[in-house]
């Protein structure tokens, strides 16, 4: 006999953009697509450079910014590769003007060198991974939850901390994307949008606001014109980024910098640069979570997803508590720093993630209480079913374990 | 410190670590001359370098704004800059690994695009810094530490690959060669385009010394020398020529990749304005 399990369960949106959607609401609805809300919510951040090479899933932000850009005195350029994209857009990032770069996994990988080159250097600017099934191309038009970890070690040498965003809707996409513009420039370093195939391909619903100037939470591009450079040893926010091309003398390095930018090799620089590589992020971490759940309060066995993948979880946990399954959903947005605090609760937990080898539910097993509580539900290259979920919570519930499915891993190693 | 140095350089960063004999200084010097010749101050010019000897011995010794970028990725970080700072001049002064190796394509396509910056190529021939190796600069045949029974690849002429390209002006000099550099730098300082300035220099401790067989200043500058005229000071042929001078000038002839694109907006804009 089914348990009585209340329907009228809590949802929680934790994001800045559930205060501005109720505070904007004159504008336009639109049936668009995922990549134009991330170009629209690029262009009302104010980025004003999209310098980048075209992949699937992301070649339509491409081709929108082209058309975009130049109405608003903006600059699109299609570079002769990925390396270069993101070079650039650090480089008009370094002149004043906002930037953004888009790809998919393969473009993503090459672009690690000028990833740590920004990050290093402190420079703001948004990089949209469009992730799609992998390793390499993979399958170009099915969506892949693989740059999970890549995300967070987006170049190499350790030392420093990322900021990763992922949106699940297309609505989304549009406030995540402002967001993830404000969040650069605030913290002054790059922000990954980790968001997939089938959110930037999908279209939907999608809400436009008029005027983009009139938007008074947009963090407007300030410049640093004088010592320190580079803030070294403290974990500060909202310090200005710096300008080159103004004289001012900033020097922008390669290297472990001292807070001039000069090059230098001694052991308390870099701890200084580590220190506010790292702590500027670790520091602020209550200003970065972003999450939704649902029926939390209650749950016995919690779904968790992000992007795509938590559209069709987080249906088939109300349809779990709808068949008396005392069921819960989490969906980080913020995916780095991971918000282990979503994870404090003693429950079961049903990690859904696109890919076989696990990624996230690494991530949920060292942040929850009980270890062996932690289950994994991996699929590729296509959305879970609501089915699927279903089954595995149940099975989770009745017999502590996710049964066989086809198509479904549940081994980590 | 020269007058040219104060009124340039950054105290705190020179002289650089460059090692003993080094042609790095002394073309930088020259850089500078032609800076002056023209008129410009320390806020006119951004100088962005790369990675390896020409890049870490100059970096930061400007005295205005200085970025150093990635490897081989200085013209890539200089095409975004000077879309948000046009107005400025840039002296990008890259090595042949920079240029002519990892960061050809980048070289290529801003050549293509005629984007507004002056590439300083300073070329010692091979991977110095770290310790010697060939680079596709280096003289077919030559041994180097990563060519122990001699370079097996043929090299490349950077400077038929950029003009090939659309590069608008490109030259090939040498530090033996100082009033004629002085002459290029400037005019490549004049071109509103893409302009190329190949320029080889001597290392002792790598180059020199395995290459060469010698550590000799006098006698690395003088092997530079002889293969821009042909021949050895015994008046013998020297076993190949480089060409210098001016190899191209088709200076301001055609737009400026940025200002192309600043025409673009204003275009879009007209229209949406004039509906």
């Amino acid at each position: 006999m089914a348990t009585i399990v209340r329907a009228d369960v809590t949802r929680e949106l934790v994001a800045p953009w559930a205060e501005w959607e109720r505070r904007y609401t004159q504008g336009r609805r639109l049936l668009e697509a995922g990549t134009y809300a991330l170009t629209e919510g690029a262009i009302a951040a104010g980025c004003r450079v999209f310098a980048g090479y075209p992949i699937t899933p992301a070649t339509d932000i491409a081709e929108y910014m082209s058309k975009r850009l130049p109405e608003v005195g903006g600059y699109y350029m299609q570079c002769e590769d990925e390396l270069a994209g993101m070079h650039a857009c650090a480089g008009a990032s370094l002149g004043g003007l906002k930037a953004m770069t888009a790809t998919s996994g393969p473009g993503y990988t090459l672009m690690h060198d000028a990833y740590g080159w920004a990050l290093t250097n402190e420079i703001p600017l948004v990089v949209v991974d469009a992730m799609r099934v992998g390793p390499i191309s993979g399958i170009t038009g099915a969506p892949g939850q693989g740059e999970f970890y890549v995300a967070r070690y987006c170049t190499h040498g350790g030392n420093f901390e990322t900021i990763v965003l992922s949106p699940s809707s297309v609505q989304e996409a549009f406030w995540l994307t402002i967001d993830a513009f404000n969040l650069s420039e605030r913290f002054r370093t790059p922000v990954t949008i980790l968001t997939d195939q089938v959110v930037s391909d999908m279209w939907e619903d999608l809400f436009i606001p008029d005027a983009y100037d009139a938007l008074d939470f947009i963090v407007p591009r300030k410049h640093n014109l004088m010592m320190p450079f580079f803030p070294l040893g403290t974990a500060d926010l909202d310090v200005p980024p710096n300008l080159v091309g103004q004289g001012t003398g900033v020097c922008v390095s390669a290297y472990t910098h001292t807070e001039e930018g000069y090059d230098i090799e001694e052991m308390e620089a870099q701890w200084a640069q580590t220190y506010r590589l790292v702590n500027k992020i670790r520091h602020h971490r209550a200003e970065l979570a972003r999450y939704e759940t649902l029926g939390l309060e209650d749950a016995e066995v919690v779904a968790v997803a992000y992007g795509a993948d938590a559209r069709t979880v987080k249906t088939a946990v109300r349809e779990a508590r709808r068949r008396g399954l005392r069921a819960g959903f989490v969906r980080p947005i913020t995916l780095w720093p991971f918000l282990d605090e979503l994870f404090a609760r003693d429950c079961h937990y049903v990690v859904c993630e696109l890919n076989y080898d696990g990624q996230l539910v690494r991530e949920v097993t060292r942040a929850a209480p009980d270890k062996g509580k932690v289950h994994f539900m991996g699929k590729s290259a296509e959305l879970h079913t609501v089915a699927e979920v279903v089954a595995g919570l149940e099975g989770v519930a009745r017999a502590g374990r996710i049964p066989e499915l086809p198509y479904i891993w549940t081994e980590v190693r | 410190m020269n007058r040219l140095a104060r009124k340039y350089l950054r105290p705190s960063q020179i002289p650089t670590k460059a090692c003993h004999g080094c042609g790095i200084g002394m073309i930088e010097n020259w850089l500078l001359q032609a800076i002056d010749e023209l008129g410009l101050k320390q806020e006119d010019v951004i100088f962005g370098t790369g990675i390896g000897c020409v890049g870490r011995q100059t970096f930061a010794t400007w005295g205005g704004d200085n970025f150093g970028a990635t490897h081989g990725r200085a013209l890539a970080v200089a095409t975004g800059l000077k879309l948000a700072q046009p107005d400025k001049k840039y002296l990008i002064v890259v090595g042949d690994g920079d240029a002519a190796a990892i960061g050809t394509s980048h070289l290529i396509h801003a050549a293509r695009r005629n984007l507004g910056v002056v590439v300083i190529c300073e070329d010692n021939m091979g991977y110095e810094s770290t310790g010697g190796q060939f680079s596709p600069t280096t003289p077919a045949g030559y041994v180097t530490n990563s060519s122990p029974y001699g370079m097996v690849e043929p090299p490349f002429d950077p400077c038929d690959v950029v003009q090939a390209a659309g590069a608008t002006f490109v030259a090939e000099t040498t530090a033996t060669q100082w009033h004629q550099t002085v002459k290029i730098v400037k005019k490549a300082l004049q071109n509103d385009g893409f302009s190329f300035v190949h320029v080889r220099f001597p290392c002792n401790e790598n180059f020199g010394a395995y290459a060469l067989g010698t550590r000799d200043t006098g006698k690395n500058l003088e092997w530079i020398y002889e293969h821009t005229q042909g021949r050895k000071a015994d008046g013998s042929a020297a076993d190949f020529t480089w060409a210098t001078g001016i190899k191209h000038d088709a200076s301001n002839s055609r737009p400026e990749f940025t200002k192309i694109l600043r025409d673009v907006n204003a275009r879009v804009r007209a229209k949406a304005e004039a509906r």
